[in-house]
């Protein structure tokens, strides 16, 4: 073996100058996502046998995700059937928030990471099934940990993609968090009930986000007054409608 | 902080390469990060480096970073450019519109290995 660098070949040596000519060189262009898709892909199916939609919701911690989605169940639970998967840092509190509308829910809990991965959300996925009396849902809802920037990266496996943003935040999270929205299928503005209490204009909201990706559906909503909720529980029922 | 999980994702891979191709040290990794990632590229390499402590086989490889212009197209003209390629007031360099989208590059690749 050679004793510069553990070669193994002594033979055709190399004159030392470290230039390593036996090294080999491997080209890839393989994205470092690609395990996390291949599983996502598998949630997908996994999803699409259960019968359902899944909807991935990303946001900023408090920007109204967890009340967003019970006012959903309230609206959507007498004609569908709807499984949730909370993820978290740590604490059960959303899932239990969601628990008490009698809706089977799974809490994933990340412990310290700052989004779900397709492998967090497999395992999810299963754990769910346990709570369903027949394998049959109608909507799939993820709920993402609280961060605009991380959850951003990581597919799924979702149908739909919802990013929100709500009234407090300021209009110029698109713009300084594009990833999220290049991404997205839906944008969400929540709380548009403080809009007279805040310095936020819908404009530039909606004209950064459709910049950044002109495909984007936009909803304004307030889950308290129940402003646009019609609108998004519409938008929700088209999707089981294609399906 | 995603990019510690993305550097551990990196890892793994070469990792799979490494017996693939029966080689036992990594020299360089080659990754390209596009500039529509949300990917910090100081987190990523702090990320790497802290991990690669616990890795005999990458203790003294080389993380090599390539980050592509970032690319725009015009919504009003369909003409795609590179971002210093536009007005000062950020516009289209042909039609001067201010509706100019991001075109792809959000991802992360392995773009090359060098390994013995």
């Amino acid at each position: 073996m050679c004793e510069w660098c553990g070669c193994g070949q002594p033979e055709e040596h190399h004159g030392h100058s470290h230039d390593h000519n036996h090294s080999k060189i491997i080209e890839l262009n393989k994205s470092i996502l690609e395990e996390n898709n291949k599983i996502a892909l598998k949630n997908k199916e996994h999803i699409e046998a259960l019968g359902a939609v899944g909807i991935n919701f990303i946001s900023s911690p408090g920007s109204g995700k967890t009340t967003l989605l019970q006012e959903t169940i309230k609206r959507l639970k007498p004609r569908t059937k709807i499984g949730v998967i909370e993820g978290d840092i740590e604490t059960q509190r959303d899932a239990q928030r969601i628990r008490e509308q009698k809706v089977p829910v799974v809490q994933l809990t990340t412990g310290g990471a700052c989004h779900l991965d397709a492998r967090l959300v497999h395992k999810g996925i299963h754990q769910l099934e346990h709570e369903l009396d027949d394998n049959n849902l109608n909507f799939l809802f993820i709920e993402n940990v609280g961060n605009l920037v991380c959850p951003a990266s990581f597919y799924l496996g979702e149908h739909k993609r919802v990013v929100l943003v709500s009234v407090p935040e300021g209009s110029d999270k698109p713009a300084k968090y594009p990833k999220a929205f290049i991404d997205a299928d839906l944008f969400i503005i929540s709380k548009i009930d403080l809009l007279d209490y805040f310095d936020f204009s819908i404009d530039e909201a909606k004209k950064e986000a459709l910049k950044l990706n002109p495909k984007l559906d936009i909803i304004c909503l307030s889950s308290v007054t129940g402003k646009g909720m019609d609108e998004w529980i519409n938008y929700l029922l088209n999707l089981i409608k294609k399906e | 902080m995603h990019e510690l999980s993305l550097a551990q994702a990196l890892i793994d891979q070469v990792k799979l390469l490494l017996k693939e191709h029966n080689a036992n040290k990594v020299l360089r990794i080659s990754v390209e990060i596009g500039p529509f990632s949300g990917i910090v590229i100081d987190s990523f390499e702090f990320g790497y480096y802290a991990l690669i402590k616990e890795e005999p086989s990458f203790i003294d490889s080389k993380l090599e970073i390539i980050t592509p212009p970032a690319l725009y197209q015009c919504v009003f003209c369909g003409r795609k450019f590179k971002e210093d390629e536009l007005t000062k007031d950020k516009r289209c360099p042909f039609c001067k519109d201010s509706f100019l989208t991001p075109v792809g590059d959000g991802d992360i690749l392995l773009k090359e290995v060098e390994m013995e």
